[in-house]
């Protein structure tokens, strides 16, 4: 299964990598905008599939991001400086704003995450000596790392996906150490794990801060890549396609986040040939996706391989006395 | 003897139910002490209350002569106080042998450390002997959820282990075990107190698992100590068949 696993993703990378040498412009956008928003919902998996807190602001997070590269590269910063900068005030902000699920879980938190999405939304189209309003920001500037210049629609993919790879490995990494188990305890047993000594306050706030750093940093690609950013590009719209991309692809799955953000970006494209029922036809396989695979693409299709490996085992309670 | 836990005076309210009403007791190092009592007579709440879950209304709470009053369950169990739940629980989507390196791993190291070091924080063969220990070898990588109810309950019994605890609560260790699980359990819990040396407190209504595992048992009745003594002198005591059996 291991294997098979490997071949998955050597394959997949393969695809990435080969992709926008077979596609025209508005594909290698798309292409692109997959993987600057998997960033996001890798961290938004990590909060919520990981660690069981739900976050309706992480597309606020992106927002924070975008803006920070949009505003820090045209007074000279560096672009990788302005990338890390998106990063760790977005680590910053995410830890304050885990403070809140420390007290109150579920629809609650939700209702608190949501707020501060329109809050940021607020400050974003208010606060117009800093983000210039509802004009927006047009023109950030795609970097030049080591003289490579990423202006080209096909450069600056192979830096986005180049980033995903990074940070995805970073994430992988993280989740098989101990700080992995931990998040996965807090989900499912937050009483039991502070018994255990798990320290659940601190956890709970770096789940948030680290996954609230990756929409940040996807922000941070984000600006570059359309090249013109305003406030309701990061409504509450953004948070729910998301939450979407996580649910869909398979909550808590480390590839969810990937497969989710692929049918989120591709699925309205292919189904504009139905012209404006395209929503309708979108929402409706949602729901039908929702109702009858929770788990989302790739539990069905984990439950599927399940099928076809091992016919159905005995029951435990069969073994009980015999445990030897 | 010196004390390991003592409480003083504990006193749990719930608006105007009170659960616990100035409950004082010690525990002595290497003994196990049994709590029994009728159902709702605040033997649980006097563990919560104890372990950092509830926060008390009134009253003191020492481990080794330092004052832990109001202290986070997760720094308790730092200073190696461990407990088992009266419901199952246990983390049903990861296997045997993470739930048992879980319960051992935050005794690892520092939070950095742990971020950049093994993947079982170097506890693998640690769980490995733990699942022998309790004879769960043949299911170490299975779920967690996908065991039989006597199993999980084991399974909590060596996470409250994984640590190396020399305080263990256990609340109601035995509720819902078939007999054959059951003295199992027993030996088990028998063989780590041998071994370890530890200092056991069992709340249970299991009078057979009480009367073959304890040493002491204190009786609570309506929030309140009623008796005290030996498992033979709680059996034949009248103020405990009567409150067992009602007014």
């Amino acid at each position: 299964m291991m294997r098979l696993g490997g071949i998955v993703v050597a394959i997949a990378s393969a695809a990435a990598i080969a992709a926008p040498f077979f596609l025209k412009p508005y594909g290698i956008f798309l292409i692109s905008t997959w993987a600057v928003l998997t960033i996001a919902a890798i961290g938004l998996n990590l909060t919520l599939g990981y660690a069981g807190q739900i976050s309706l602001a992480q597309g606020a997070f992106v927002g924070i991001g975008a803006y920070t590269v949009a505003l820090l590269t045209p007074a000279g910063v560096p672009f990788f400086v302005a990338f890390m900068a998106a990063g760790l005030l977005s680590f910053a902000i995410g830890w304050v704003l885990g403070y809140p699920a420390l007290r109150v879980q579920h629809h609650y938190l939700a209702f608190v995450t949501l707020a501060f999405s329109t809050l940021v939304f607020l400050v974003l189209r208010n606060e117009e000596w800093l983000t210039n309003g509802i004009y927006g920001i047009a023109g950030t500037s795609r970097p030049t790392l080591l003289g490579w210049q990423t202006g080209a629609a096909r450069d600056f993919y192979f830096l986005c996906l180049g980033v995903l790879a990074l940070l995805s490995l970073a994430t992988w990494w993280m989740l098989r150490s101990p700080w992995g188990r931990a998040f996965v305890a807090l989900r499912e047993n937050p009483v039991r794990a502070v018994s255990l000594g798990l320290d659940t306050r601190r956890y709970t706030l770096m789940a948030f801060a680290i996954g609230s750093s990756l929409g940040g940093l996807s922000g941070a690609l984000y600006a570059p890549l359309v090249q013109f950013i305003e406030p309701s590009s990061f409504t509450l719209g953004l948070s729910f396609n998301l939450l979407l991309m996580v649910i869909v692809g398979g909550s808590g799955n480390f590839f969810g986040p990937f497969v989710g953000a692929l049918i989120a970006v591709l699925l309205p494209e292919w189904l504009r040939v139905t012209q404006g029922y395209y929503l309708i036809v979108y929402a409706a396989a949602v729901m039908v996706m929702m109702a009858f695979c929770p788990a989302g693409v790739l539990g069905l299709i984990e439950r599927a391989g399940g099928m076809l490996r091992a016919p159905p085992k005995a029951a435990g309670a069969f073994t009980d006395g015999a445990a030897t | 003897m010196t004390a390991v836990l003592e409480v003083t005076n504990l006193r749990k309210a719930f608006g105007g139910i009170v659960a616990v009403d100035g409950v004082s007791f010690e525990v002595r190092a290497g003994e196990i002490l049994g709590i029994i009592g009728p159902n709702g007579s605040g033997k649980s709440t006097l563990f919560n209350c104890v372990l950092g879950q509830l926060q008390p209304s009134a009253g003191e709470v020492r481990i080794d002569d330092r004052l832990t009053t109001g202290m986070r369950p997760c720094d308790l169990n730092q200073l190696g106080v461990s407990r088992t739940f009266q419901l199952l629980q246990v983390f049903p989507q990861l296997s045997v042998r993470d739930n048992l390196i879980l319960a051992g791993q935050e005794h690892q190291g520092s939070m950095a450390s742990r971020l950049f070091g093994r993947a079982d924080a170097g506890l693998g063969d640690a769980a490995g002997r733990m699942i022998e220990f309790f004879r769960l070898s043949h299911l170490a990588d299975e779920q967690a959820g996908s065991l039989s109810y006597g199993q999980q309950k084991l399974l909590d019994a060596a996470m409250a282990f994984m640590a190396g605890p020399r305080l263990v609560l256990l609340d109601e260790p035995a509720g819902g075990v078939n007999l054959t699980m059951l003295g199992h359990l027993r030996e088990r819990l028998h063989a780590y107190h041998a071994e370890r040396s530890a200092t056991f407190v069992v709340i249970e209504h299991q009078m057979e698992f009480v009367m073959a595992l304890c040493t002491r048992v204190l009786v609570l009745a309506e929030g309140r100590l009623i008796a005290e003594g030996t498992p033979q002198d709680i059996r034949r005591n009248p103020i405990v068949i009567e409150a067992y059996l009602g007014h």
